[in-house]
């Protein structure tokens, strides 16, 4: 035995609910705060892991509307652009699941994997791809939420273009990058362009241009904007950082808001140790005035105090933390596959993990701070007579 | 008789009480001859337990002169008091001298905890004076589940485990019953006549002072 024998006695031995209910108390304040502090850094590094070499130009009105295909060729063409490539909007159901929802694009095809290089495709698959203009490129998380595999034949349905459309699956991509969507259903806009009335024809829904490196995309966009702004129909363009870093700008007062309330579960946390700590201590002043006759110090019995406070705090930091890990793993794998526009990397930071630890361990070495002052300071005999 | 292992000269000690000084001991001398087994009775308020913990080294005196086994103790700063206590004096209290959460054989360790020692040589200490206690039987047991008596056998293993030369006890039969008070009366005259021990035992029992060699009274702040 040891005065850590002592305290590990004193914590499992004297009031196991109250120390069980403090340990729930402070693992779930732990809880709380990885959570939160996951929410906030999967935020931000949305905006680091955003491409920062892209622009996308939509109709200045709304991005429902589309542009002229020939805007690509004169974007092309721009001084800056290395590689444009177009998308449309197709709006696309699967008539067998309905609710689902995932985004189906019509693409021309080698541009567009040009442009969105975490797209990987494995290099038969892509010439297949390529090759079939009924072929479709599917994520590999929407094909296992549908039980697709290459070589299938599948029929969707579109709010946009009516009648079924039939797709071979030919090829289906990884994400190379943690911020790729991994949920797309991408197929050749040829396909989309040939089969819808003739005024539909040659439109695109938005642009997609890779700036050459040296080349500021936030100025390219206004390049291009002011290129189109004399003709009938005017863009919009704006850089996919500046776009995240806005999105940011809107979540920064709950980002705030989110920061106040983790310190408000600190808070929570440093009541609930001092309060246990408190209590355990006001009843064992006798046990430490008997100690300290027996020749321990009050340095003894301050370490023993604040020993046990903070072995509190570490042993609700371990078991907030045990509870932590799953939760955040099974949240994060869903958010990653369903919801990476927003969450691309939702995982438990071992900063955050060692933050919530050392928080814990030190707000119970704190909770013990003022019970440890007054019981080693009162005279020990005045402590034997308050009991005796 | 050899020197007194116990020696007060002088000794004053007033409390103070929302500023009026209350007076306990009046200039008090004391001689306790080595192994001498000694009973201090008196009126309630008196000044026993106060006695008994200048003694002891718990407490300091307002003035006057306390040497014990041959150390001034008057003059050790805290910390050497603290040593000094573990090593020269044994206590019982009348009650509540066991850590509920240790067992019996862990709460004779204690006093141990504080030398350099091995855990088995602690831990064969332990085992020894819970035998001269007679409770070899229960040294994992907790204090919740020993009788009264046998909680003050344990605090007693407890008091001699370092082999200190004086024993203080506070009505240390206070709370007992007839049984278990000649147990433990038998136990501290045992020590004091096998194994040498100056006993100095408070107590408000006749009988009980009846088994001491010396019996004191303390009356209005002086020895009688
Ligand atoms: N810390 C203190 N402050 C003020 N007065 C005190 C203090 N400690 C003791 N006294 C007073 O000193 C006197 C002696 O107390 P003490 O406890 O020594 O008496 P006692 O003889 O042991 O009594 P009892 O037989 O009841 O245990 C009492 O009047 C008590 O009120
Ligand atoms: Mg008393």
């Amino acid at each position: 035995m040891s005065l850590a024998g002592i305290a590990a006695s004193d914590l499992m031995r004297r009031n196991r609910l109250r120390t069980a209910l403090t340990l729930g108390g402070v693992a779930f304040g732990v809880l709380a705060f990885i959570l939160i502090q996951t929410v906030i850094s999967a935020w931000e590094i949305g905006v680091t892991t955003a491409a920062k070499d892209r622009t996308v130009t939509r109709h200045k009105v709304t991005f429902v509307m589309s542009l002229p295909k020939r805007y690509v060729e004169e974007i092309r063409r721009t001084p800056g652009v290395k590689q444009a490539t177009w998308s449309t909007w197709f709006g696309g159901k699967n008539p067998l699941q309905e609710r689902e929802f995932f985004m189906a694009i019509g693409v021309e095809p080698e541009s567009w994997l040009d442009v969105y290089d975490e797209v990987g495709v494995a290099p038969e698959e892509r010439s297949a791809w390529i090759a079939d203009r009924q072929g479709a490129l599917v994520g590999d998380v929407l094909a296992k939420k549908f039980g697709w595999k290459k070589g299938d034949t599948v029929k969707l349905t579109s709010n946009i273009f009516p009648g079924e459309w039939e797709y071979r699956i030919h090829a289906i991509y990884q994400p190379l990058r943690k911020s790729a969507d991994r949920s797309m259903f991408v197929f050749d806009w040829d396909y989309l362009n040939q089969s819808v009335p003739e005024r539909q024809r040659e439109q695109v829904g938005w642009i997609t241009s890779r700036v050459k490196t040296g080349t500021d995309p936030a100025a390219l966009s206004k390049a291009l904007d002011a290129k189109f702004e004399e003709n009938e129909v005017q863009t919009l363009s704006q850089d996919e950082a500046s776009f995240q870093r806005s999105f940011l700008g809107m979540m920064s007062a709950i980002l705030g808001a989110m920061n106040v309330v983790s310190l408000v579960i600190l808070g929570i946390m440093a009541l609930i140790l001092g309060n246990t700590v408190a209590m355990g201590v006001r009843e064992r002043l006798r046990e430490y005035a008997v100690l300290r006759a027996i020749g321990f110090r009050s340095s003894h019995v301050t370490r023993l105090v604040l020993g046990e406070a903070a072995a509190l705090g570490a042993a609700g930091g371990l078991l907030g933390l045990a509870i932590a890990v799953p939760i955040v793993g099974g949240l994060g794998k869903f958010l990653e596959e369903n919801m990476a526009a927003y969450f691309s990397v939702f995982r438990l930071d071992p900063g955050t993990a060692g933050l919530a630890l050392a928080i814990a361990v030190g707000l119970g070495a704190a909770a013990g701070l003022i019970p440890a002052r007054g019981a080693s300071r009162l005279p020990v005999v005045e402590a034997l007579r308050r009991v005796a | 008789m050899s020197e007194p292992i116990v020696r007060l000269r002088g000794v004053r000690k007033t409390f103070w009480r929302d500023r009026e000084p209350v007076p306990v001991l009046d200039g008090l001398d004391l001689d306790v001859p080595e192994g001498s087994f000694e009973a201090l009775m008196g009126p309630s308020g008196s000044g026993k337990t106060t006695l008994l913990n200048l003694i002891a080294g718990l407490d300091r005196p307002t003035e006057g002169s306390i040497e014990v086994a041959g150390q001034p103790i008057h003059q050790l700063p805290e910390g050497a008091l603290a040593r000094w206590r573990s090593e020269t004096i044994g206590f019982v209290f009348q009650s509540y001298n066991l850590l509920p959460v240790l067992t019996a054989q862990q709460n004779v360790e204690l006093p141990l905890l504080l030398r350099r020692l091995p855990r088995a040589e602690r831990r064969k200490r332990a085992e020894t004076a819970l035998r001269i206690v007679g409770l070899e039987d229960r040294t994992q047991h907790f204090p919740r589940q020993l009788s009264g008596g046998q909680e003050q056998r344990v605090t007693i293993a407890r008091a001699i485990v370092n082999d200190p030369k004086i024993l203080v006890a506070d009505e240390p039969t206070g709370n007992l019953d007839k049984g278990s008070t000649k147990d433990v009366l038998d136990l501290l005259a045992r020590l004091n006549k096998e194994l040498g021990k100056t006993i100095l035992m408070v107590t408000h029992d006749p009988h009980a002072a009846e088994r001491a060699t010396i019996i004191r009274k303390l009356d209005k702040g002086q020895l009688a």
